[in-house]
């Protein structure tokens, strides 16, 4: 058993440690925190692959920013922790019909990645990582890069119709 | 090269078990030190203050949800620019006439949420 070995189930089990979390706990903000953990712990996988970079992008982005966005989100909307009640939602036919699926998507995902074959194994990957992928990503793939600001230039007007939509609806009432 | 590089990262790991178990171990140990007598005008929320009332979780205005979209949005924007100046020597002038255009994009963007007044903080 090789320290990656050890390193990988840690990761992995922080990782689905910090999703079942999410899902189980009763408050808000401690969804988050869980959520965080599992975003760390995807970047440390990222690391054991030996793309650095991928992972620095992984804590800025997921674990900066979308938790962010997340705290706004809750903070935007009205919860009240004393009058949740627990309910059970379905009967029995749909919950094993639920089972059933995610048991078997994650058939279907075991049977795709075992035998998953990326081809030659990139054993350079973590010298210059952030170098690597700036070139291949300037000069082989120009053009998904500039869809990539066009994408974002609509997910920055999008947001602002909609949130300027619901501005006007709330001056109006 | 890759023992180099696994290596480094476990200082890095050893920060991170430090930085997790730093302010749970101060806690911990405030818990065990600290006299615990609680009384009704010391759990209030100003002790020897103004008197709390309403509730303090008032949903707030949609309006800031903007300036956190602006932040992941320009913050993915970042991203991008950091492989390129790393690897700039390289690329030379095409690759900078791509970044300028990528940029004028989303300044556009930006125009257009100044333009509609998403920028004023209220």
């Amino acid at each position: 058993m090789s320290g990656e070995y050890l390193a990988f189930l840690a990761l992995a089990l922080v990782a689905i440690i910090g999703g079942v979390l999410m899902l189980n706990l009763s408050k808000v903000v401690h969804m988050v925190i869980a959520l965080v953990f599992t975003f760390i712990s995807i970047a440390g996988l990222y690391v054991l692959l030996s793309a650095e970079f991928v992972a620095a992008v992984q804590v800025l982005i997921y674990s900066g920013a979308i938790t962010i966005i997340m705290l706004f989100g809750i903070m935007l909307t009205r919860h009240r922790e004393e009058d949740k009640e627990k309910t059970t939602t379905g009967g029995f036919w749909r919950k094993a019909l639920t089972a059933i699926s995610v048991f078997a998507f994650g058939a279907a995902v075991y049977l795709g990645v075992y035998q998953l074959d990326f081809g030659e194994n990139a054993a350079r990957l973590h010298e210059k990582n952030a170098e690597q992928i700036g070139t291949a990503l300037y000069s082989h793939y120009i053009i998904p890069f500039e869809i990539i600001s066009v994408i974002l230039l609509v997910a920055l007007v999008g947001a602002i119709i909609l949130a300027k939509k619901d501005d006007g609806e709330a001056q109006k009432k | 090269m890759l023992n180099v590089y696994v290596n480094n990262y476990v200082i890095v790991f050893v920060f991170l078990c430090i930085g997790v178990l730093l302010p749970v171990g101060a806690l911990a140990m405030g818990r065990f030190l600290r006299p615990h007598v609680p009384d009704e005008a010391k759990q209030t929320t100003y002790e020897s203050g103004n008197n709390p009332f309403h509730d303090s979780r008032v949903p707030f205005q949609v309006h800031y949800y903007m300036f956190a979209l602006l932040f992941v949005i320009f913050d993915v924007e970042t991203v991008f620019l950091y492989p390129w100046a790393v690897a700039y020597d390289k690329l030379g002038l095409f690759a900078f006439i791509e970044m300028f255009i990528f940029v004028l994009m989303l300044v556009l963007g930006l125009v257009y949420a100044w333009k509609k007044k998403v920028l004023r903080w209220m």
